[in-house]
């Protein structure tokens, strides 16, 4: 019974970091409307940071600064790449795919085709039902929750983020009413990248530090988006966390390849039965 | 125009034919088994180009019949102890099935949707094979020996020159089978898919059967191309089936041109001699790659051979033909639209 | 049986709104009909109902003796029910003489794989009969996309009668077009309605009143009255719904 306990924790606290990143998949495609193959890379990208620049400064302040440098790759990314691309739009498939070849190789290029791994900023660990658990998983949890609270507050609460509902509702409307549409395309598509790197280095110290995590952990997110609905965002966090407990909890007694096809099969069941999501009320 | 299509045509055949007894005299006899192989990738990006560029959809999940040709060969062989035409049947049998079943669901869907089934398709079978090791040796692949093609005539896969052969006389009748379908009534209907769903149906086209019939034909195309690789490597891996190898595909027949009949050959040779010259060169050449893949789609969307023959068009007066595709379909506009 | 087309309850919901409540009409033969109606009325999903674009919630549409509702659009069209759309809608990428091509092969059921598709003569024939019908014939060669607004209407139309149909319905026909392109598409209407049964949804009074000889006014899902130009023109309600509304100046 205690196994189950810590495999459901433990699925939550990856659920909460892959919702963090997977959100920001989510915004990208709800609002620029292209899928975004290069998500995972940048979610690697950021471990990488991470461990770089918490080597020399410390963890605290990479904490900080490697989502501003991701929001800035964001911007940098969409103006020279995305954009130009837009209006083939079946094609930004294509250029994702390309650019998550660039962001992988340069990784490689540069910090060498070996994993590596980080050491947590907070150590010891924590009795928790009868297993000891690090503490700096209960961080990260923590860290996720928080960016996933403020990243919808700044969506209610800020005027920017009234603009990106407004345009992911209805783009003509949205020009019309004087939006700045393109500028509000570039800024959410910054800030799905930032998401995406501060879920690495959120991540960093308690996975692997590699060139190929991206290609691991991007499945994983377009099953939480597709699950929860293409562009529905709260439905995206929903299902991120309960695919991560699932999965954690299936593992403890099947192969845990058996627990990512089972959820792969749910996902084509949501894409063929539900294309809208299983949390979908109203469609879109 | 049609005329120098032809002959191009032509000396591209008579270029492929005479390769492997032209790059020994050389001393290029490496490159034989690199054409060979450019030849065998280019069928997989061929059955991308099928559904892209012929039938508007995009498909990211190609590696996994491309992966069941593999398989069905290796295993019938390694397994089964069959002969090569058998085993090679059993490979092209086993795709095309996959194809029939997986697009009888795929198909349903359209635009970004498609790609996302066909990748959970082949991550679905990708991770199977990744587990079920007794049967496909998971990462670690199926190795055989190849039987012979032809006992009595002595043929064997372990020449370089008769294995070449082989593969070039298969990869022909592939593209053969292409260019007739794409220039046929059928080929017709899927350009009519392609460019307008909803007028399709409304002249009276059964667009899912249209689409599925075109999935299974690419499937049937990725599956002979997984059989020869197979052949040619006297190995199967589940590798194949990830989602990289199918992305790798799509980048191909874009680079060299989508709804062209030869994009897809050329795409895939210019990306594999690239490999080839740069590789060993540069560790990181993909990087370039992928800068290749990006300029490609911003500067010339219809590819390097849609590209030139719109060009060549535009040289010529209003001269025209039939048949011939623009190049891109559905921006998301009208996309948008059919699916309201 | 005197109706070519006749429909009866015929009901489509969007959430809670019905876009089409209850619709019952009926379309004799030799009859050039017209359905109006403001915007919002129901006129384009009647169109989409009865062509199996979109799903009923419940109803019949009888066409020729049989209840078509519930079949598939392309079933629909092979039983001869071709229509045009509001937004014109043909193949840009392919040549006129191809999208014709395309269009009388699937009404003729050819769908081989292996053989050319230029190489069918009755299929050919067909194609040149119909570019001549229309007066595409000069345009056989250009790619759709390059056509003018009104040849590209006038494609469709050509499209649509690709199979032969006993029925055709118009979406606004001439929605659009500027004058000249709007005489010849109706002088081109009148005459074809002289072979083929034709409805149409038109927002232009004038040609509606000119040529439609039984006219149906539609509004919020329903419909509001039918009968010739001049009993329409006399209806109390009409006027009051729909007639004396200032966006109907035109």
């Amino acid at each position: 019974m205690d196994i189950v306990i810590a495999l459901t924790i433990n699925g939550l606290i990856w659920g909460l970091i892959v919702a963090l990143i997977a959100l920001g998949l989510s915004i990208i495609f709800g609002l620029l409307d292209i899928i975004n193959v290069a998500h995972g890379d940048f979610f690697m990208v950021g471990t990488v940071l991470g461990l770089v620049i918490a080597g020399t400064t410390g963890f605290w302040i990479a904490l900080v600064l490697v989502p501003l440098l991701g929001f800035c790759l964001g911007l940098v990314i969409e103006r020279l790449v995305i954009r130009p691309a837009i209006s083939s739009a079946s094609l930004t498939i294509v250029i994702t795919f390309g650019l998550s070849m660039i962001l992988q190789e340069a990784v490689r290029a540069t910090l060498g085709p070996q994993p590596r791994r980080m050491a947590a900023p907070v150590e010891g660990t924590i009795h928790l039902f009868g297993i000891d658990y690090d503490v700096y998983r209960l961080f990260a949890a923590l860290f996720a929750a928080l960016a996933i609270a403020g990243f919808f507050l700044f969506l209610s609460r800020t005027t920017l983020g009234t603009w990106i509902r407004a345009v992911r509702h209805d783009r003509e409307t949205a020009t019309a009413l004087g939006i700045p549409v393109t500028l509000v395309c570039a800024f959410t598509f910054a800030l799905g990248t930032a998401l995406a790197l501060l879920g690495g280095v959120i991540a960093a110290p308690i996975t692997t530090v590699d060139f190929r995590a991206g290609i691991d952990i991007l499945p994983v997110c377009f099953m939480a988006v597709v699950i929860g609905g293409l562009g529905n965002l709260k439905g995206t966090v929903a299902a991120a966390v309960l695919l991560a407990v699932m999965e954690g909890v299936v593992s403890a007694f099947a192969d845990p390849t058996m627990a990512r096809i089972s959820s792969l099969v749910v996902m084509s069941f949501v894409l063929l039965a539900r294309p809208h999501g299983l949390f979908a009320g109203a469609t879109r | 125009m049609r005329a120098a299509g032809i002959a191009l045509i032509v000396a591209l055949v008579a270029a492929l034919a005479s390769l492997p007894l032209v790059l020994p005299a050389f001393g290029l006899t490496f490159w034989v088994n690199v054409v060979a192989e450019i030849l065998i990738w280019s069928l997989l990006a061929a059955s991308v180009n099928l559904l892209f560029g012929y039938v508007g959809l995009l498909s990211f999940g190609q590696a996994l019949y491309f992966g069941f040709g593999m398989y069905g060969t290796a295993i019938g062989i390694s397994m089964f102890g069959l002969g090569l035409w058998p085993a090679l049947a059993l490979g092209i049998v086993a795709s095309t099935g996959m194809a029939a079943v997986a697009g009888a669901f795929a198909v349903r869907l359209t635009w970004h949707y498609f790609a996302i089934i066909t990748v959970v398709f082949s991550l679905i079978f990708y991770f199977v094979a990744m587990s079920q090791k007794w049967l496909t040796g998971g990462d670690d692949g199926l190795s055989f020996s190849a039987p012979p093609i032809l006992e009595a005539a002595g043929w064997m896969l372990t020449d370089r020159t008769t294995q070449y052969y082989f593969i070039f006389l298969v990869c022909l009748a592939c593209y053969a089978l292409l260019a007739l379908v794409v220039a046929s009534p059928l080929g017709l209907r899927f350009a009519a898919v392609r460019e307008n769903e909803k007028r399709a149906q409304l002249i009276g086209i059964n667009v899912y059967a249209t689409r599925w019939i075109a999935f299974v034909l690419a499937g049937f195309i990725a599956g002979v191309g997984g059989a020869l690789l197979a052949l040619f490597g006297r190995y199967a891996s589940a590798s194949y089936m990830f989602y990289h190898v199918s992305g790798e595909a799509v980048v191909w027949a874009i680079v060299g041109g989508a709804g062209t009949l030869l994009g897809p050959l050329v795409g895939t040779a210019l990306l594999i001699i690239f490999r080839e010259v740069v590789s060993g060169l540069w560790e990181n050449y993909l990087m370039a790659v992928g800068a290749i893949t990006i300029l490609v789609v911003i500067f010339a969307p219809k590819g390097l051979v849609g590209s030139l023959t719109a060009l060549v068009r535009r040289g010529e007066s209003e001269e025209r033909e039939h048949l011939e595709n623009p190049g891109i379909p559905a921006t998301p506009a009208t996309a948008r639209a059919e699916a309201e | 049986m005197e109706n070519v087309l006749s429909i009866r309850g015929l009901t489509k919901r969007f959430g809670g709104l019905a876009a089409v409540d209850g619709v019952d009409l009926d379309f004799p033969y030799g009859v050039l009909s017209a359905v109006i109606g403001p915007n919002g009325a129901g006129k384009t999903t009647l169109f989409n109902l009865i062509t199996g674009m979109l799903p009923a919630d419940g109803g019949e549409v009888i066409f020729e003796g049989d209840d078509i509702a519930g079949l598939k659009p392309h079933q629909i069209v092979s039983r001869g029910l071709s229509r045009t759309l509001q937004i014109k809608s043909v193949f840009t990428g392919l040549t006129v003489a191809d999208n014709l091509r395309v269009a009388v092969m699937a009404h003729e059921k050819i769908a081989s794989p292996l053989r050319p598709a230029l190489g069918f003569s009755g299929v050919n024939r067909r194609v040149e009969e119909l570019l001549a019908e229309t007066g595409l014939a000069r345009l056989a060669k250009r790619v759709a996309g390059t056509l003018s607004y009104g040849d590209v209407a006038l494609l469709e139309i050509a499209l649509a009668l690709a199979n032969k149909p006993k029925l055709l319905l118009l979406d606004e026909p001439i929605c659009g077009m500027s004058p000249a392109e709007t005489e010849t598409t109706v002088a081109r209407i009148v005459a074809l309605s002289k072979s083929t049964q034709i409805i149409l949804i038109e927002h232009d009074m004038e040609v509606v009143f000119a040529i439609a000889e039984r006219i149906t006014v539609m509004a919020a899902g329903r419909v509001l009255a039918r009968g010739t130009p001049k009993e329409i023109a006399a209806n109390r309600d009409v006027q009051d719904a729909y007639l004396g509304a200032p966006e109907d100046a035109a």
